[in-house]
């Protein structure tokens, strides 16, 4: 924004592209939809009081709402501009002040904040959920909510958390970071990177909106024949994740097309930050699962919105097809959710270990390994569905065999930290957590790989266990480390480490109370998405339930750091509190928009701590590298 | 905003905002139908009249659902599942049956429990059971023993009433019967005959939305 802008009113400056320019307009585009929807579905033309559902109008309300929101925002500018004939920048608001984070910007770091941010909110809407969903497991029957509510605000916590945060590394910190980290001025598409959060967000928001219509019965999945039978809520999830697969995708060429074309020079692949192969390889899962998501969705929507029959068997369709279609999207989802918590914790471990990292290219290959093995195992979730048997060895050992590339990264971490001088800083105690917690959710897994043992423990609250063990133990404490690292580049002040040893060992704790006795209620035969259960397993899920308000309760404890630290002491945080070798720490902060004055030449690899001369690394105010 | 009372201010206001639109999403979460007294006649005794219909209409949030509805005191009709009977008492209950025959899954339920004499009155007859076949949906509430079993409208009935409002010059079944009650209490009380059309085996949506074919029975 300029100077001139910036003189102007508070009133004026909010007329315009931005925010509140994009939800007038996606409220404006959401009833036009709706009438527009009604003109077609001719049969129901009260607006709001029809007996009929229909779903037309409510997906034209969805789809126009959305576009609403772009032009509102500003994205319709440029094509239009070049349409014309006229010369428009390449860059849009970079300069100027905290108006540029609420509407189109093409500044990569600003687009990491933006992510930050939005995704905070996300997930801590999905928390909630979970704490509300907790609160009602307190008793055996339903008392709260009552079982549609029940399943409305289970599916409503994992459709949030799964679809949201496929892009809670990436968004953030790979938009913020990876330009930084190869020597580059910005990502390869600037506008599209822009547009995938602002994409993400209206997704949430159509996500919420479930709530006015009914809400969903059918969790995260939406299997048919469920989507098919459920009322008009379930429309939202069909926009939320279709929205939510079209982002990822862009994010992830974007991301591809980057760290592949705009590298500095001499940062060859092998002296790529290990960050940047989990965000490469987690971006061609993008790429190549979301497409086939996307299209489920259409086919379902189709399904319902216009009578076809790709999923109901009783006019010819199949069910199971729905199910392959999502889990050949799913599970190589749940590798996009864990990939770049291997980049990171490969990433920040060798800075607090003053270690390079040990076995740089086997560190690689196991990533890579994990991205590849992630697209021939999607069929272990369909062991019970009627999988012809002789199916089911080839995925009963795909899956069993992820788990080699997985130890390679293990041993990678493992050996970084051997006889390493550790300084346990709240970063690095995330990472070690880390360890513990994915070790769990990965030898659980094995239990569900394992075609007889799934068989008895399938649709339990020990599936439960095991992927909140993976992806909130193995993402969301990645999540956490990378926030503590990162945040004093990111905003310029240093979080209270005090606070965060608080935040995490209350989290680290009510984590593991809360997750592991269900593994235990589901060996008992306590079922998933039911809202009731047999009352002589009341007192473990009390126990459960306690832990996870404590859980809750942790979060907000990193609410307090942040308010504390980012508006009250505002602590400046050097250009390089830790010490690291890697790129983005040797820019000033705050980052300049332009990042690097000139272009950096890389000569050394990002993990040479202890290999003298160490040449990137300003004298610090903290601890000098450890020799050796 | 640079001085601290400023920022103090700040977040204050954003805390309360967020508390406010946090009791605002769980308070929609929790939102329940009105519960509805029984009208009281003489003594102890006191009226409850209910109606089931296969769709309830615009009168419900989702209007393709089978639903029940109540009378309250002022004779009108309330889309509510949710009753409120005086402790150590009679119930008379007449329930007006607009919806067809589904049939019982499990024939046990076919026969009248917990209502005073285990029997009730269909269409003026005194009756101890029912075809199992022609049930239509069950006004049941376990915890107190109690099964009433409704028959459906016959499949040939002229004027069947498709959508609610249904109206009792309409094709449709009348049901009484009497239940004493107890110790104060909430009891819940849902259908037990798999009566959700479009549902996978007539599961699920209504079968277990209170305000539908589930509800709770407040004994005060």
């Amino acid at each position: 924004m300029s100077s001139e802008a910036l003189a102007r009113p508070l009133w004026r400056r909010l007329i315009g592209f931005n925010l509140l320019g994009g939800i007038v307009l996606g409220v404006a585009g959401f009833y036009f939809g709706w009438w527009l929807g009604h003109q077609i579905h001719a049969e129901s033309l009260d607006f709001f009081g029809d007996t009929n559902q229909n779903d037309v109008a409510l997906m034209l309300g969805y789809v126009f709402s959305v576009v609403g929101f772009l032009i509102g925002l500003g994205f319709a500018r440029y094509p239009l501009a070049r349409m014309l004939g006229k010369e428009r920048t390449h860059t849009e608001n970079e300069h100027g002040g905290s108006g540029r984070y609420f509407g189109l910007c093409t500044d990569h770091k600003v687009v990491g904040v933006q992510y930050l941010c939005g995704i905070g909110l996300f997930f801590f809407i999905g928390g909630l959920n979970a704490m509300l969903i907790r609160a009602e497991l307190l008793q055996p029957s339903p008392q709260i909510f009552g079982a549609g509510n029940y399943l409305t605000l289970v599916g409503l916590h994992g459709t949030m958390m799964m679809g949201i945060m496929t892009s809670g590394v990436l968004g953030p910190f790979a938009n913020y970071f990876v330009p930084l980290m190869i020597g580059a001025r910005r990502m390869a598409f600037p506008r599209v990177e822009a547009i995938t959060f602002w994409l993400l967000m209206a997704a949430g928001a159509i996500l919420m909106t479930t709530l006015f219509f009914g809400g969903f019965p059918t969790g995260w999945t939406g299997y048919a024949p469920l989507n098919d039978q459920a009322n008009f809520g379930f429309d939202s999830y069909i926009f939320f994740f279709a929205l939510v697969g079209l982002s990822m995708m862009l994010l992830g060429l974007n991301m591809i097309a980057t760290i592949i074309t705009m590298r500095a020079p001499g940062l060859t692949w092998s002296r790529l930050p290990i960050f940047c192969w989990g965000a490469i390889s987690t971006s061609i899962l993008m790429v190549l699962a979301a497409p086939v998501l996307i299209a489920a969705l259409l086919m379902v929507g189709f399904d319902r919105a216009v009578q076809t029959s790709f999923f109901l068997s009783s006019a010819g369709g199949s069910p199971y097809l729905f199910q392959n279609l999502f889990w050949f999207f799913g599970h190589p989802e749940v590798y996009v959710l864990a990939l770049p918590g291997f980049g990171i914790i490969l990433e920040i471990l060798p800075v607090f270990a003053r270690k390079p990292l040990w076995g740089y290219r086997i560190a690689v290959a196991g990533i890579l390994g994990v991205a590849l093995l992630s697209f021939f195992v999607w069929q272990h979730h369909l062991f019970v569905s009627g999988l012809n048997s002789s199916l089911r060895p080839f995925y009963m050992f795909s899956t069993e065999a992820i788990s080699v590339p997985t130890g390679l990264v293990f041993l990678a971490g493992m050996a970084t930290l051997w006889r390493a001088k550790i300084r346990y800083t709240v970063p690095m105690l995330f990472c070690l957590a880390w360890f513990f917690n994915f070790f769990i959710g990965g030898a659980s897994g094995v239990f569900l790989s394992d075609v007889p043992s799934d068989v008895a423990t399938h649709g339990s609250f020990f599936v439960m266990a095991h992927f909140h063990y993976t992806i909130m133990g193995g993402l969301i404490f990645a999540f956490f480390a990378a926030i503590y690292y990162w945040v004093p580049k990111m905003f310029g002040v240093m979080l209270s480490e005090r606070l965060g040893k608080i935040h995490f060992w209350a989290m680290f704790i009510a984590f593991n109370s809360t997750f592991a006795p269900l593994f235990a209620l589901g060996l008992m035969g306590q079922p998933r998405r039911v809202v009731t259960y047999p009352s002589h397993l009341e007192p473990l899920n009390i126990w459960v339930s306690v832990s996870a308000f404590v859980l809750g309760a942790s979060m907000l404890v990193f609410l307090a750091n942040v308010v504390y630290s980012l508006v009250f002491v505002r602590k400046p945080a050097p250009d390089n509190p830790w010490d690291s070798r890697s790129l983005e720490w040797q820019t000033p902060t705050p980052v300049p928009i332009e990042n690097f004055e000139r272009r950096p030449i890389i000569d050394t690899d990002p993990y040479d701590y202890g290999v003298p001369p160490v040449p990137l690394v300003p004298p610090g105010p903290a601890e000098a590298p450890a020799p050796g | 905003m640079s001085s601290i009372g400023g920022r103090v201010a700040a977040v204050a206001v954003a805390v309360v905002v967020v508390a406010a639109l946090i009791g605002f999403y769980v308070a929609n979460l929790t939102s329940s139908p009105p519960t509805v007294s029984a009208q009281s006649t003489t003594g102890n005794t006191v009226e409850l009249t209910l109606k089931t219909e296969a769709a309830v209409g615009p009168q419900g949030g989702n209007p393709p659902w089978v639903s029940y509805l109540v009378k309250d005191d002022q004779g009108d009709w309330v889309h509510s599942t949710n009753f409120k009977v005086p402790a150590h008492s009679l119930v008379h209950v007449t329930v007006y049956q607009f919806d067809g025959e589904s049939g019982l899954r499990n024939p046990f339920l076919s026969q009248v429990q917990g209502t005073v004499g285990d029997t009730m009155t269909v269409d003026g007859k005194l009756m101890g059971s029912i075809p199992p076949d022609e049930a239509s949906h069950t006004f049941a509430v376990p915890q107190l023993n109690l099964i009433v079993p409704l028959p459906g409208v016959h499949e040939d009935a002229e004027n069947q009433c498709e959508d609610g409002p249904c109206d009792l010059s309409q094709a449709h079944r009348t049901i009484t019967f009497t239940i004493r009650t107890g110790e104060p209490g909430r009891y819940r009380w849902q259908c037990f005959v798999p009566c959700a059309a479009g549902f996978l085996a007539g599961f699920g949506g209504p079968m277990q939305t209170i305000g539908y074919m589930d509800g709770f029975l407040e004994v005060a």
